[in-house]
């Protein structure tokens, strides 16, 4: 049986059959990116405060998860966490696959969350913190009320970039079995012998998703932004600056405006 | 009345303050001068404790810190009872004019928001932008965000209002701008200390000029005696770089 000719129509049947599949792929990126924050945050934490032993152990945490591939990840979570936790009398091998995935993914994102964080924090000019001490107020005012917000504002594009990292990420999980988009295309590629149908269906609904959250993202920027008067924002890499720079520029041509008029 | 007594400040081997002792009566302004390394601007960081002097006594009103024992507590009591205007006026960036002033209204003296709203207005008026409280920082020149800095530092009605520089990083057709407000408020008998290079505004407005140099007091007395009859050696030369023209009081 070899592969059968190349039929348009079935991209859209494909495409329809996918959607159902979606829930599934969603809940793992939701989920993980759930897990992430958490993960993220704890170990953010230790660094900027610089508690001695934790900052280390969050360092190896960081290292090891941006350091390896994530489909090796997987299968570590996947075959090594029961064995590891056996001797402790759990049980794991009822468990879900799904539930070793978001775990993965989960830990996985919160390594790169945790760095974002992290960058976020340290962008925000000293002389902000210094001034809310100034004012009276103490570390834990200061960090909710001055820095959080300003760090926000140039944390979400990063976070952006790794939710949609993150999506495309949980094409692999299929490789444990979990009938996810890309699992699915598979299988419907299979059946019918149309893979080169299921996988230009499977590539577009990826892209309809990525290209959603970009906007999402890009959204929640602007409105932040907004809202602080189109605060100027420190350090950032190349491509923050580039866009920073077309913000200024679009930020001078209002001022020109407002004086002229 | 504020009172500093021997105040040491090190960063590793080196000895930024070496035992300042200064004493403010209240009403007072009090002018620091000296050449960038000589420690002023960090003695008047010590004074809010920015910096933590490493050895010395505070007393602020009725409320005295020994340097070396203070607590968290003590520091934010001391805090509430001092304020700062920065060189880079730190405005907050992602808060209007108006919500720069109430910040410490709201957060610290936790007023109500009418009352703090109508405060924070209340000194925009009267440093000249009761028509830019809702501007952020972004949209306002230099002079403009460091005389928000002004009204944000006499929200909180401190016993001294620390200025470090505060005219220094502006464009100098802005600086005129933000010393006619700070001799406003002085000649109201608000207890102020300043860093400034501004040798005639120092001059002019200041009832006690402090000359540092490598982390002591070189040499102190009222803006008259500093600038026309400067006892020390190094001070007549520091004098002489800044000012070379002769200052003379007939």
């Amino acid at each position: 049986m070899g592969e059968q000719a190349f039929e348009f129509g079935l991209i859209g049947v494909y495409f329809m059959k996918l959607l159902p599949t979606l829930r599934l792929t969603l809940l793992i990126v939701v989920g993980s990116i759930a897990v992430g924050l958490i993960a993220g945050t704890l170990a953010a934490l230790p660094r900027l405060y610089r508690v001695p032993i934790l900052q280390r152990v969050s360092q190896v945490y960081v290292s090891f998860f941006r350091g390896t591939p994530i489909l090796i990840q997987l299968f570590l979570f996947y075959y090594g966490l029961p064995e590891l936790v056996e001797p402790l009398g759990l049980d794991l091998s009822r468990t879900p696959a799904l539930a070793f995935v978001v775990l993965a993914y989960g830990l996985h994102s919160g390594a790169f969350i945790s760095e974002a964080i992290r960058a976020a924090v340290t962008a925000v000019d000293r002389g902000q913190v210094e001034a809310a001490y100034a004012v009276g107020m103490s570390g834990p005012q200061a960090l909710r009320r001055i820095v959080l917000p300003q760090a926000l504002v140039i944390a979400v594009p990063v976070l952006g970039n790794l939710v949609i990292a993150n999506l495309k990420d949980t094409s692999l999980a299929f490789t444990l079995g979990v009938m996810e988009l890309t699992g699915k295309a598979q299988t419907l590629g299979l059946l019918a012998q149309h893979f080169l149908e299921a996988y230009l269906s499977l590539a577009a609904l990826y892209f309809i998703i990525s290209w959603g959250l970009e906007r999402l993202f890009l959204w929640w920027e602007r409105s932040l932004l907004r809202k602080q008067g189109v605060a100027a924002l420190p350090r950032l890499g190349r491509l923050g600056r580039q866009a920073l720079m077309r913000r200024f520029a679009q930020e001078a041509r209002l001022g020109r405006e407002g004086a002229s008029g | 009345m504020i009172k500093l007594s021997g105040i040491r400040k090190k960063y590793g081997h080196h000895e930024v303050l070496q035992g300042i002792d200064a004493t403010v009566q209240k009403g007072e302004v009090v002018a620091i001068l000296g050449p960038s390394g000589s420690g002023k601007t960090t003695l008047l960081r010590c004074v809010n404790f920015l910096e933590r002097p490493n050895e010395g006594e505070l007393t602020i009103g009725d409320f005295t810190i020994q340097c070396k024992r203070a607590r968290k507590q003590d520091i934010y009591t001391l805090r509430r009872k001092t304020a700062m205007v920065f060189q880079q006026y730190n405005l907050f960036r992602h808060k209007t004019a108006l919500e720069n002033v109430m910040e410490g209204l709201l957060v610290v003296q936790k007023m109500p928001r009418d009352q703090a709203r109508e405060r924070s207005a209340q000194l925009l008026d009267k440093v000249g932008l009761g028509k830019k409280l809702d501007a952020y920082p972004s949209a306002l020149s230099g002079g403009q965000q460091q005389r928000v800095g002004i009204a944000r530092a006499l929200a909180g009605n401190p016993e001294v209002i620390l200025f470090d520089e505060p005219t220094s990083a502006l464009d100098p057709e802005l600086v005129g701008e933000v010393l006619a407000v700070i001799r406003t408020i002085a000649r109201e008998g608000i207890t102020m200390m300043i860093v400034t290079h501004e040798m005639s505004f120092a001059q002019d407005v200041a009832t006690q000029v402090l000359f540092m140099d490598e982390g002591v007091v070189v040499e102190r007395g009222t803006p008259r005696e500093m600038f026309s009859d400067p006892k020390e050696e190094r001070t007549r030369r520091f004098l002489k770089r800044i000012a070379p023209e002769p200052i003379y009081h007939i």
